[in-house]
């Protein structure tokens, strides 16, 4: 069955499992009677199995039937949540989402088994229970290696003689001869009767997977009912099979229980001696006895051929390969049909056009400008709604950070709570994909540095409990997220020192420095005031790399910190980076675009108001000094010989800080479309891309926040 | 796309082009299109050899002079001037700016030359692969990627 076109729907459901469990492991962990809870976690890792299952990831398909096992025993109150048991759990989800991302890069789940959780899962399982989960989890037993072979056996073997209905069969005699000759060859043949579940719908198809499961290994040579009746489906829940195979029992057990919604397989050795002894009435018990010494035998074996079959069926290393999904987004279906009648909308407008065009001259200027507008207002809009297809929770990215903070305060030592708030505020597809990489850095740059150990928080009388808070809000055409600790804030002299210490600036320089300069230092290359590294953060590439991606992405960040307090990194992104508004302006016969969103006013100045601090031009205006930037000598335009008396000044802002660009003309505002300036030609940061203008010429696009 | 140590080997075509007073050879194979001079935006605080950025077809392509590259007079722009289009492996666009394309001649390997070191034009040699004979004519065969990825 081909089942790769359901991959992509496979991954983004599995994400949103793990994802789940996770969230669920989570409130496990401090509430461990949540029935509701518990309930939800076994509704997921079934789902989750089904469906590894349906997709023929069998490694993955075992972890979490042992997960669900251990989770329908503690729903039925058979056993209880420790703390041993969630961190088990949170382990087998790391394994889980290792069989994702191998599933993501090459489709294939990968080579590790896994054993050592399953089998964690399988302890703990019988460490609770009095030992009848045998009858309730067949697979689970298939799978975990020989602890609880014998009671199963023992039980399979007494109690369904009625089930094993491979016993009544009755052979042809070529049927008989080709069992001898398999025989003869040191090949074992089995019968078995396999038991489809009751509430499975599609009996046929799981029938045929598992012949073909079968198949794999060896050769069918009988069933009952014929192969025919079975595919269309003219069996009750039950068939039974004859097979030749080299895999010993294990095996062909594991192999056809990996079929989902298989209830259970009986299976026996056939022995042709025994078999067709002119009369057929050897004892029951004692085949059952030689049966067990010959699974016993197995065992070890049954690993090893286990393990031998695997390699065949693995790719080659993949890890040089691209993935190969296709990055997604799930959209809404009401934002697509938004899209479809604006479309529809952009066709009325076109042949508006035509109709004009068409029409006599003496009343076309009108009716053009009409449809123009028309035109201009339904583009507008059909910008809005792509955009807002493009737009993605930011929960997708902080959700796996709670998880994160609880592993962070096991591993440190230090009690800590994370607190999030906005994970519904949306931003553009490309930039989800790249912030978690800094938000995360942030979070534990936060544990790590900036929340103090217990011992410490209480002698300064704060509650023992460390708190960082990742706040997300929209302000406007941005999207900010703040990430906050309560900790004891940023030791400025610290850094002071170790920025002289490292040569970064002189000791004069350091003198005249004011703190929120000096904190601006932590975002240098190599720069880590953490006195010992830990592997959580503090190799000094971090905070440099955060603020270098974030800009990449068009934002900026900001520290601010109290001693004692805590410190506040605040991230400011752009809704959206294709399109965007932008004031147009000029210098000489060169255009620029300044984004919109960072221009607060414009002013005009006369010369004679221009004063001088520190030999740098400033204007006085309403009250705050404003430094003038003469975008014309920094952008190195070509020289030139007026000098107005007034001065046109867009004033632009960076968080609280303002300045003023000094600009030849202003053209207007507009949406412009952002490209990227291309390979191989080096840009100064002032400069964020290009935008191709209606007659086909290129403008650049000046970076607002690097002027300031 | 031919690597650069292929290119000496068995014919190829060339896109023959006047800098200055010399004739260059660029591998047809790494050639986009060639389209005429238009207007460049300049890019401030580029490599000196970038003339700016030019729209092609929505496009925004970087413009580099080979004159500036190669350190000669500055260009005159006239109605032969030329830029062609690159498209280097890393699928990334790059404009030459040329004083003149003249032909397409087609270069046997036994046509070509490899460039030896050269004392006084070493800065030009590493920008060169070979040189090629065609008729009477020298074409100094271009090693593309060096003149395109070099950061100098």
């Amino acid at each position: 069955m081909d089942v790769s076109q359901y991959l992509e729907i496979f991954i983004e459901e599995t994400k949103e499992n793990l994802q789940g469990l996770s969230d669920q492991f989570m409130i496990l962990e401090k509430e461990p009677e949540n029935s509701d809870t518990i309930n939800e976690i076994f509704r997921a890792a079934h789902t989750l199995k089904g469906m590894a299952g349906t997709m023929g990831y069998k490694r993955m398909q075992r972890l979490t039937h042992a997960t669900e096992d251990v989770f329908s025993e503690i729903r039925s109150g058979n056993m209880k949540v420790t703390a041993d048991l969630v961190d088990i759990l949170f382990r087998s989800l790391d394994a889980l989402e290792a069989y994702l991302d191998n599933i993501i890069n090459s489709q294939d789940e990968g080579q590790e088994d896994n054993e050592d959780i399953i089998k964690l899962l399988n302890d703990a399982l019988n460490g609770e229970t009095n030992g009848d989960e045998e009858a309730k989890a067949p697979a689970a037993e298939a799978d975990s290696a020989g602890i609880n072979e014998s009671g199963n056996e023992a039980q399979s073997g007494d109690s369904n003689d009625e089930k094993r209905k491979y016993r009544s069969f009755t052979y042809a005699e070529f049927e008989e001869k080709a069992i001898k000759e398999a025989k003869e060859q040191n090949k074992n043949v089995f019968a078995a009767t396999v038991w489809v579940q009751e509430s499975c719908l599609l009996k046929a198809a799981r029938a045929f997977l598992v012949f073909k499961e079968m198949e794999g290994i060896g050769e069918v040579i009988k069933s009952s009912p014929s192969v025919q009746d079975i595919e269309d489906e003219k069996f009750d829940l039950d068939f039974s099979v004859v097979l030749i195979t080299e895999a010993d029992e294990e095996a062909v057990k594991k192999a056809i229980l990996s079929v989902f919604e298989i209830e259970k397989v009986y299976i026996e050795q056939l022995n042709p001696d025994e078999m067709f002894k002119p009369v057929d009435t050897a004892g029951k018990e004692e085949k059952v006895e030689k049966k067990e010494t010959h699974a016993a035998d197995n065992e070890k074996p049954a690993a090893k051929a286990a393990k031998a079959a695997e390699p065949k069926k693995a790719p080659a290393n993949t890890s040089n390969s691209k993935p190969v999904i296709n990055r997604s987004v799930r959209v809404d279906i009401e934002k697509l049909d938004e899209l479809m009648n604006q479309v529809s909308e952009l066709i009325i407008a076109k042949n508006g056009l035509v109709a004009v065009s068409e029409s006599d001259s003496n009343t076309n200027t009108q009716n053009f400008t009409e449809q123009i507008e028309y035109l201009e207002r339904i583009t507008t809009s059909l910008h809005e709604s792509v955009m807002k297809v493009r737009m993605v929770p930011i929960e997708s990215v902080v959700n796996r950070f709670p998880r994160m903070i609880r592993d962070l305060s096991k591993k440190l030592g230090k009690k800590m709570e994370l607190y999030m708030s906005g994970e519904d505020t949306e931003l553009d597809r490309t930039v989800i994909d790249e912030i978690g990489d800094p938000l995360m850095h942030l979070l534990r740059n936060s544990a790590d540095h900036g929340l103090e150990s217990s011992e410490e928080r209480i002698a300064k009388g704060k509650p023992e409990n460390g708190s960082i808070f990742l706040n997300a809000y929209q302000d406007g055409n941005n999207v900010v997220i703040e990430v906050r600790d309560d900790g004891a804030g940023i030791d400025i002299e610290k850094v002071r020192n170790k920025a002289i210490e490292r040569g970064t600036i002189t000791e004069e320089q350091a003198e005249t420095m004011e703190d929120k300069d000096i904190i601006d230092l932590l975002f240098m290359p190599s720069f880590s005031t953490a006195e010992k590294i830990t592997d959580v953060s503090g190799r000094g590439v971090g905070l440099d790399v955060v603020k270098s991606k974030i800009e990449g992405l068009g934002g900026d960040i900001e520290v601010r910190t109290k001693k004692d307090e805590g410190s506040t990194f605040t991230i400011r992104l752009p809704l959206t980076l294709a399109i965007i508004q932008a004031l147009m302006i000029e210098l000489g016969d060169e255009k620029f675009a300044i984004p919109l969103n960072s221009i607060q006013t414009i002013e005009d100045v006369a010369v004679s108001d221009v004063k001088y601090v520190r030999t740098k031009e400033v204007i006085h205006l309403r009250g705050t000094v404003i430094p003038l930037v003469r975008l014309y000598d920094i952008l190195d335009c070509p020289p030139r010989d007026y000098e107005s008396e007034n001065l046109t000044v867009v004033i632009v802002t960076k968080g609280d800080k303002q300045a003023g660009l000094v600009v030849d003309n202003l053209i207007g505002q507009q949406e412009i479309v952002i490209k990227p300036l291309g390979k191989y030609i080096n840009i100064e940061k002032m400069i964020s891309g290009a935008t191709i203008l209606g007659d086909g010429e290129v403008a650049l696009i000046l970076d607002a926040n690097a002027l300031v | 796309m031919a690597d650069n140590n292929a290119v000496i080997n068995g014919s190829k075509q060339y896109i023959v082009v006047k800098i200055n007073n010399e004739q260059y050879g660029i591998d047809i194979g790494y050639v986009d299109n060639i389209v005429r001079m238009q207007r460049v935006t300049r890019v401030p605080k580029a490599q000196e050899y970038f003339e700016g950025v030019i729209n092609l077809r929505g496009e925004v392509i970087p413009v580099m002079s080979m004159r500036k590259k190669f350190e000669l007079e500055a260009d005159e722009i006239t109605g032969k001037t030329r830029i062609i289009i690159i498209k280097t492996e890393a699928q990334a666009l790059v404009g030459l700016q040329v004083d003149e394309v003249k032909e397409v001649v087609t270069l046997d390997e036994e046509d070509i030359e490899k460039t030896t070191y050269d004392k006084n034009r070493e800065e030009r040699n590493e920008y060169l692969v070979g040189i090629g004979k065609h008729a009477d004519e020298l074409i100094s065969l271009l090693n593309i990627n060096a003149v395109i990825a070099d950061d100098v």
